[in-house]
């Protein structure tokens, strides 16, 4: 019994030892170089131009390491990176209504967020702390130099729901919130030496006690043992000069020994350079510190993840998008749900329609793992194929979904980014590259994979993409600002578009949502929607406040016509909150095509949506292209499309007939589910929004733009 | 022992749910495959004797839901597929729904005799065979003469305690609905459906090609020892419709109230005659209100319980679908009830193949395929040996979201390979360190050739057989996760702020060489594998930083993983308000060394 005794006690200790855990554990991150896009190859804080597949080599093997493939030339993608927060929220119903939502909200790229765009960053703007914009930025930053409960509707000045926003656009802070240094490190510094020690010194390995030969070994001792690697950088200061600066470790002695005076003292080394001899051996300091560098790493300060994070809810839920070849970090932050403190609920992040997905960042919680409240997890994904996807929270789908937690997600095909040197930009040239097997992971061979869609065209053609300023019909109107881009890689310029918008189609059932407040059981066979939302608004909210009040239906609007802000609401935190950023105003210049990146995340209802005078081209069926297996493209024109819950297609508006769709004029894209014009009380609104034909359309491709 | 893998932990959350004791199959699961009866078509000619008869079918909240069913009148010419021990498990009641699968052969005569033994007051009933041109008398060398059974509305009906018979040609391959062509907004309700499914005449070359993956795959099973439980290799005789495995979804809503009214009226007209005044149901079937949504007749959990288990007499078939990595799976898919259904496939797309039966091709030449191009599409593996078979492409669309019709069937394509993830799902790496740290595993360091698709193909017995090579020996993990190496793009959280879920394998990786590989060995440190760098307190680097997994739902012997397909008509995923339940099921893609046994 003895023996079995001694043997299951380290065991015990063992089996607590990951009991012990943080109150929160609040995490980002965002590293600016992978195995897959070194740094040294391209820097990651912008999308290389397409030249060709990526070439790869093999990582040589050093020991258990190595062995996979590295890029070696043409490295196609960045990093992008997210950070999202998942808790509870109020949003404004068209009728005036607030309604509570779950909801997932923006904890990175704010600013971008706020004006109708995706919110997704590359390294070095996910990487950027509020405190640096804020010290580049003091008129726009608060006076403590912190985030504001409510930012950026705060800095903004937002005062009143929905409508008056204040100034958008003061707060341009596009960051991870809570970035914030490593927990500093600092030690105090007993005794620095450089090159050998005095008589009887020493030091405990690794490191080891310098010599004559090594005369700019600096050796600092500690009184405490300092929290850093070998190989880390450290900051000492107060020493004197020579002795301070910004080192990098070569040795860590954390194994305290008595000091001739009494107390433990601990070392580490660094090298100063060859110039720098004879500094004078420093003793006995009091006052002098060796600290960790300010570097963001990760940790996060969770007062900021709360201030910002609680009661943040947005519907849609952030925008991200990115492009074909990108690694994405998506972080879900979950703060908890203010207005429900007897719920426990996770979250999840599932990623809908990810090809080939791995179950663990599936985000369904039966299958993976799910996030608890005061938690922090990195969903990680290369790119799938370019697409219009769509992701949402998995925890108890149809209370979750309804409550609100869906948000859009589309991916940019490396076709936008072909370079002018492949074969002078021309787009089947290029497409011929990606499939052609240099890199098996982009290519499509129909007589082997039954699921690819990115077939080559049967025939060649030249088709190149326009440049700026120049429509895809290839007119050229006078102050054009966009530049023409493609929903995939065609090969042939068919699912060419000059400005872009994600169209959410979504309900809300207000009892569903006010059971859901209370702390009554739901009921989900009764669920029936009584406001029919497009990118979380019902018209008039659709087209926001600057649109419609302007002009008398039928008679044109008056231009231009300044984007509509993001829509706010009063939290029952007393505080602003953009609730729902992003509009549904369709801008399309005259002679252009607007592509429609449509979603249906209802819960329970198909949801039809009608064009009302714009032919609909349906160019992408769930985030495929619509091309037979012999190559032919099958896109078809319609009036209408009908979608169910969890369905995406892509629908260009072709308005480049100039001489039918001319400057001035608006037209609508409406559900024809009559009773679905409305909300809920109110015989009025419901699922409408507006498409205004401009002279040109500037400020962008997407929500956010002006129609001049 | 699988049965209580699939259904445990959520049955029981159910039934924690509900005060009913339900008696627990012991017996074990049996994944899917496509069941059903055949008509002995050896002689072209295939006979089913069915009959409608009354029965309660079994909801996981414990209620007991009267409805109608299509049943076997006498025992069937055989039962399908026809390897042990299906052979023996294999039971056609006389009541059941969906009714029971046919299975026939492509220019089958089949002869279907139908004999209504529904409640009096229940009144006619019939059957409906869309896409085939049907025969209610005798059908003599492509010519019907005679009647049988008496005048409908839609085609001949039999009579309470009557009979009628439907005789067809079975023209054309693929997976078909039949349902009561009588009084639909109710009888189909109530349960009078079923599918017939027509396996081609012929199958294309390269299905069966030795050097196909299908060979391969085929290999692979036979090494593991896993039966060939499809019905034919391929759906169609068409060279893009090779399958290795195939299940049968129906899709189903219910309004219990509907059946309740229906119950209530045929009690209390119990011995009436047939004809008589009053002797009929006048059961509202409008406003349309469901509250149980079904797969195969069946809601979550009791979905994934096995194929014919004693708890769901009349609800044979069940929703468990299994796949290896590489393999492709048929989807015979088929909306029974009055709403469309959403059906969403995590993990891939599917790329419709057929509607109701009918090939969705690209235009090609008049004169055939002889050559690729101009709509003809070689459909090869690109592998030594197998020249594929050229054939017009396929124009049916890819999705993630399949849409279920009423009275509408589809065939489909899905397949799930991994490729592309950027990490290694096998949690590979190359080094010579076996032994040295403690492992011993020489499949960690199991290599990865690619075929001209990219998968390591070479060798069907290998674990990793269907890998995707250009992600071999990719970390998933910034720091050193189990037995694999540093450098990976993700950091893994502190497990303690996770839940996990009845199918978590307890790490990202697939198979349990892989997981227990990642998590077995202890968090010591002085292990010899090593710390991690700047850990404080060191962390060995073979240490998981994550929970073990639960076992319930995907034990250590399988590890797979598992995707979720369901209605995303969210509120479809409950039972009669209660999540989780309703059409509802799992996916598991399950790598090489689980062994799939689609039957018990």
């Amino acid at each position: 019994m003895r023996k079995l005794y001694q043997f299951l006690l380290p065991v015990l200790v063992l089996g607590l030892a990951p009991a012990i855990a943080s109150a929160q554990s609040f995490r980002v991150q965002c590293p600016d170089s992978t195995i897959t896009h070194p740094k040294s190859l391209h820097d990651n804080n912008s999308e290389p131009a397409y030249n060709g597949p990526t070439v790869f080599g093999t990582q040589a093997v050093s020991g258990s390491t190595g062995g996979y493939v590295v890029p070696q030339s043409n490295v196609n993608g960045a990093i992008k990176c997210q950070q999202i927060s998942g808790g509870d929220g109020y949003m404004t119903e068209a009728d005036g209504t607030q309604t509570f939502m779950f909801s997932f909200g923006p904890l990175s790229g704010l600013a971008d967020i706020a004006a109708g765009r995706p919110g997704t960053q590359f390294p070095n703007a996910f990487n950027t702390p509020y405190l640096d914009w804020c010290t580049a930025n003091p008129a726009s930053c608060s006076a403590n130099g912190t985030l504001v409960r409510g930012d950026p509707a705060a800095t903004d000045g937002a005062n009143s729901s929905p409508y008056s926003v204040g100034t958008p656009g003061i707060f341009t802070w596009n960051g991870a919130v809570g970035l914030a240094p490593e927990v500093v490190d600092t030690v105090n510094i007993s005794d620095a030496y450089e090159g050998v020690l005095p008589t009887g010194g020493s030091v405990a390995p690794p490191c080891t006690t310098p010599t004559v030969s090594t005369p700019n070994l600096v050796t600092i001792y500690t009184y405490t043992p300092i929290n850093l690697p070998m190989n880390s950088q450290v900051i000492v200061s107060g020493v004197g000069t020579g002795y301070d600066g910004t080192w990098t470790i070569s040795c860590v002695s954390n194994l305290g020994f008595p000091a001739s005076t009494g107390f433990t003292q601990y070392a580490f080394q660094y090298s100063v350079p060859a110039s720098v001899t004879g500094l004078a051996p420093q003793e006995l300091l009091t006052g002098p510190t060796a600290s960790a560098p300010f570097l963001p790493d990760g940790h996060v300060d969770p007062r900021q993840i709360m201030d910002i994070g609680v009661m943040n809810g947005n519907i849609p839920a952030p925008l991200i998008a990115f492009d074909e070849d990108d690694e994405f970090f998506l972080t879900l932050t979950n703060v908890g749900m203010a207005m429900r403190p007897d719920l426990f609920e996770q979250h999840t992040v599932h990623f809908h329609g990810y090809p080939n997905a791995s179950s663990f960042y599936d985000g369904v919680p039966d299958a993976s793992v799910a996030i608890n409240i005061g938690g922090s997890f990195t969903y990680y994904y290369l790119s799938p194929d370019a697409g219009t996807y769509f992701w949402h929270c998995h925890i108890t789908p149809p209370e979750h979904l309804q409550m609100g937690m869906v948000g859009q997600l589309y991916v940019r095909p490396r076709q936008d980014r072909v370079a002018v040197d492949l074969a002078g930009g021309k787009l089947y040239a290029a497409l011929q590259q990606q499939n052609s097997g240099v890199d098996l992971r982009t290519a499509c061979n129909p007589g082997a994979d039954i699921l690819c869609s990115a077939v080559t065209p049967p025939t060649a053609n030249t088709v190149t993409r326009p440049d700026t300023g120049t429509l895809c019909s290839g007119a050229t109107p006078l102050n054009e600002g966009t530049k023409p881009n493609y929903v995939y890689n065609d090969g042939d310029g068919s699912t060419c578009y000059d400005v872009e918008y994600p169209l959410q189609m979504h309900g809300f059932d207000p009892n569903f949502h006010f059971v859901g407040m209370t702390f009554n059981p739901e009921m989900f066979a009764d669920m029936k929607d009584k406001y029919f939302l497009l990118n979380g608004r019902s018209y008039p909210d659709t087209v926001g406040p600057n649109s419609t009040l302007q002009y008398v239906t039928g008679t044109g609007s008056t231009l231009p016509i300044a984007p509509p802000g993001p829509q706010a609401t009063v939290s029952s935190d007393g505080t602003m909150h953009y609730s729902q950023p992003l509009p549904a105003i369709i801008n399309i210049p005259a002679g252009g095509k607007a592509a429609l990146r449509l979603v249906n995340l209802s819960v329970s209802e198909y949801h039809t949506l009608a064009s009302l005078g714009i032919p609909m081209k349906v160019a992408g069926w769930n985030a495929k292209l619509l091309r037979d297996q012999a190559g032919n493209n099958t896109e078809y024109y319609t009036n209408s499309i009908t979608l169910g819950g969890g369905e995406s297609l892509d629908v260009i508006l072709d308005a480049s007939d100039i001489t039918t769709y001319k400057a001035g004029q608006v037209y609508y894209l409406f559900t024809p589910q009559l009773d679905h014009l409305s909300n809920d009380a109110e015989n009025f609104g419901g699922l409408m929004t507006e498409v205004h034909i401009c002279n040109s359309v500037t400020g962008g491709n997407t929500f956010g733009n002006t129609c001049n | 022992m699988r049965a209580m893998t699939m259904k445990n932990a959520i049955s029981q959350i159910a039934r924690i749910l509900v005060p009913i004791v339900l008696v627990f199959s012991l017996a074990a699961a049996t994944h899917a495959a496509v069941p059903g009866i055949t008509g002995g078509s050896t002689a072209g000619a295939s006979t089913f004797n069915l009959t409608a008869q009354d029965g309660y079918l079994n909801q996981p909240d414990g209620n007991a839901v009267y409805s109608w069913g299509y049943g076997c009148n006498g025992a069937p010419a055989g039962f399908a597929p026809a390897v042990v021990p299906f052979t023996t498990i294999s039971t056609c009641p006389s009541m059941q729904v969906p009714g029971p699968t046919l299975i026939v052969h492509e220019n089958d005569v089949v002869t279907i005799n139908l004999i209504n033994q529904l409640p009096t007051a229940a009144g006619n009933t019939s059957i409906l065979f869309p896409g085939f041109n049907v025969c209610t008398g005798t059908l003599t060398a492509g010519v019907c003469s005679g009647t049988t059974g008496v005048t409908g509305l839609l085609t001949q009906e039999a009579a309470p305690g009557g009979s009628v018979t439907y005789t067809f040609v079975a023209s054309a391959p693929g997976t078909h609905a039949y349902y009561s062509g009588t009084q639909g907004d109710l009888q189909i309700e109530m349960g009078l459906y079923g599918a017939i499914i027509v396996l081609p005449a012929s199958v294309p070359g390269n299905c069966t090609n030795a050097n196909s993956y299908h060979a391969k795959n085929l290999a692979a099973e036979a090494h593991w020892g896993e039966a060939d439980y499809r019905l034919s290799q391929a759906a169609y005789d068409h060279p893009a419709s090779c399958y290795d495995r195939e299940y049968l979804f129906q899709w189903a809503e219910m309004d219990h109230r509907i059946h309740r009214q229906a119950e209530a009226q045929v009690q209390a007209r119990i011995g009436c005659a047939a004809g008589s005044v009053g002797c009929s149901l006048d059961v509202q079937t409008e406003p349309y209100h469901p509250s149980y949504f079904l797969i195969n007749g069946r809601s979550m959990p009791d979905l994934m319980d096995p194929n014919y288990a004693s708890e769901y007499p009349h609800q044979p078939y069940n929703g468990n679908p299994h796949i290896h990595p590489g393999e492709l799976l048929l989807l015979r898919t088929i909306g029974q009830g009055r709403w469309q259904h959403p059906f969403h496939e995590h993990a891939n797309h599917v790329r419709i193949l057929a509607r109701d039966g009918n090939l969705v091709l690209s235009p090609a030449p008049a004169a055939g395929c002889a050559t690729p191009g101009g709509g003809c599409v070689s459909y090869t593996s690109g592998l030594t040996g197998d020249p594929g078979v050229t054939a017009p492409g396929l124009a049916g669309i890819l999705q993630f979201n399949t849409d279920t019709t009423p009275g509408e069937a589809f065939d489909g394509i899905f397949y799930f390979t991994g490729r592309g993830l950027n990490w290694d799902p096998y949690g590979h790496h190359p080094g010579a360190d076996v032994g040295t740290n403690g492992l011993t595993d020489p499949l960690a360091h199991a290599g990865c050739t690619a075929d001209a698709n990219g998968y390591n193909t070479g060798d069907p017995t290998a674990v990793n057989f269907f890998e995707w090579c250009q992600d071999h020996n990719k970390p998933v993990q910034v720091n050193p996760f189990g037995d694999v190496a540093g450098g990976g793009p993700a950091t893994l959280p502190d497990s303690n702020i996770l839940t996990n879920g009845q199918w978590y394998g307890g790490t990202p990786y697939l198979g349990p060489d892989a997981s227990l590989r990642a998590s077995m060995p202890a968090c010591a440190t002085g292990q010899p594998g090593g710390v991690i760098p700047g850990s404080n307190p060191p962390v060995s680097a073979n240490c998981t930083t994550l929970n073990p997994a639960n076992t319930q739902a995907n034990p250590a012997n399988e590890r797979g993983w598992a995707f979720m397909w369901h209605s995303h008509n969210e509120r479809e995923i409950t039972t009669n308000n209660v999540f989780p339940g309703g059409m509802l099921m799992m996916l598991l893609v399950d790598s090489r060394e689980f062994p799939i046994d689609e039957s018990l």
